[in-house]
């Protein structure tokens, strides 16, 4: 495959236009498949209840929030170092679902941490630096709508972007460096201490969210295609 | 599920409503990039 090819943005415009739908597809599938393990197969928590069913919304969400986070500030460099326009608008087409995913991490942890440790919210590590994540997407999306040259908004969020870097190593190992009140990993390479139906039902859900990310920053950047390209010939020659 | 179905469905509606005004505002976007090509392409037939 030729990746110089790909990386004109008419080229990738329909090429995004024939994938997306794809990858909305797979995520459909399999999200109806981790929702029935997570929901219907997985069993009853012995000591947290039926409360614990949060998890697998909650840390794929969590995954969802800081690996978006990477590909963006991925992106973000490659758009610095070679100064290609698809770049960054695939950074700038990240950020929302980063930011949506990092919302939906929050939300849903606060309202396990409610019945679990009886409060909706505390100045934990982990929850206080997964909240900087969230405020590092809104930094971004503001920053790089702020100027009236999209190439310099471009430039200084894939900056901020880039600094912002640093927040995924303190969520990460939050949880090792201080004493957290959020418990540790369940999941790591080296195995896990949970159910296999549990495994499952996270596994096929942030499989589920990985899919949807990918079609959704997909259809977005399609969209900031058109609007920055609006002027040249082959958008002016699409049909109507 | 009962003592806890009003933080587990708060959970799962909330993520569910945020996917979905996600989608929606997709469609939105690219509606209106699509009706400022169109109106920018009016404006050059005029001209």
């Amino acid at each position: 495959m030729n990746w110089f090819y790909l990386s004109s943005p008419s080229t990738f415009y329909r090429a995004a236009g024939h994938l997306a739908p794809w990858f909305f597809a797979l995520a459909a599938l399999l999200g109806a498949a981790g929702l029935y393990t997570g929901l219907v197969v997985a069993p009853t928590d012995a000591q947290q209840g039926e409360v614990y069913r949060i998890i697998f919304i909650h840390v794929p969400a969590s995954w969802m929030s800081m690996f978006l986070y990477f590909v963006m500030a991925c992106y973000a460099a490659v758009a610095l170092t070679f100064r290609t326009r698809l770049a960054a608008m695939m950074a700038r087409a990240l950020a929302p679902t980063g930011a949506m995913f990092t919302f939906v991490a929050l939300w849903t942890g606060a309202f396990w941490g409610r019945p679990t440790w009886g409060t909706y919210w505390v100045w934990d590590a982990r929850i206080t630096s997964e909240l900087v994540l969230l405020f590092l997407y809104f930094g971004f999306i503001a920053l790089a709508n702020a100027f009236e040259d999209p190439r310099r908004g471009d430039r200084a969020a894939a900056l901020l972007a880039l600094i912002g870097v640093v927040n995924l190593p303190i969520i990460y190992f939050s949880v090792l460096w201080w004493n957290t009140l959020h418990q540790g990993s369940s999941v790591s390479f080296k195995g896990t201490s949970m159910h296999i139906a549990m495994l499952w039902g996270m596994l096929l859900m942030a499989l589920s969210f990985w899919m949807y990310s990918i079609g959704t920053t997909l259809t977005r950047v399609r969209a900031i295609i058109l609007e920055r390209e609006r002027r040249t010939h082959w958008v002016r020659g699409l049909p109507r | 599920m009962r003592p806890h179905e009003f933080y587990v469905w708060m959970s799962y509606g909330m993520a569910a409503l945020a996917l979905l005004a996600e989608i929606v505002a997709l469609r939105v976007r690219r509606r209106q990039s699509l009706r400022r090509i169109e109106e920018e392409r009016e404006l050059e037939a005029q001209d």
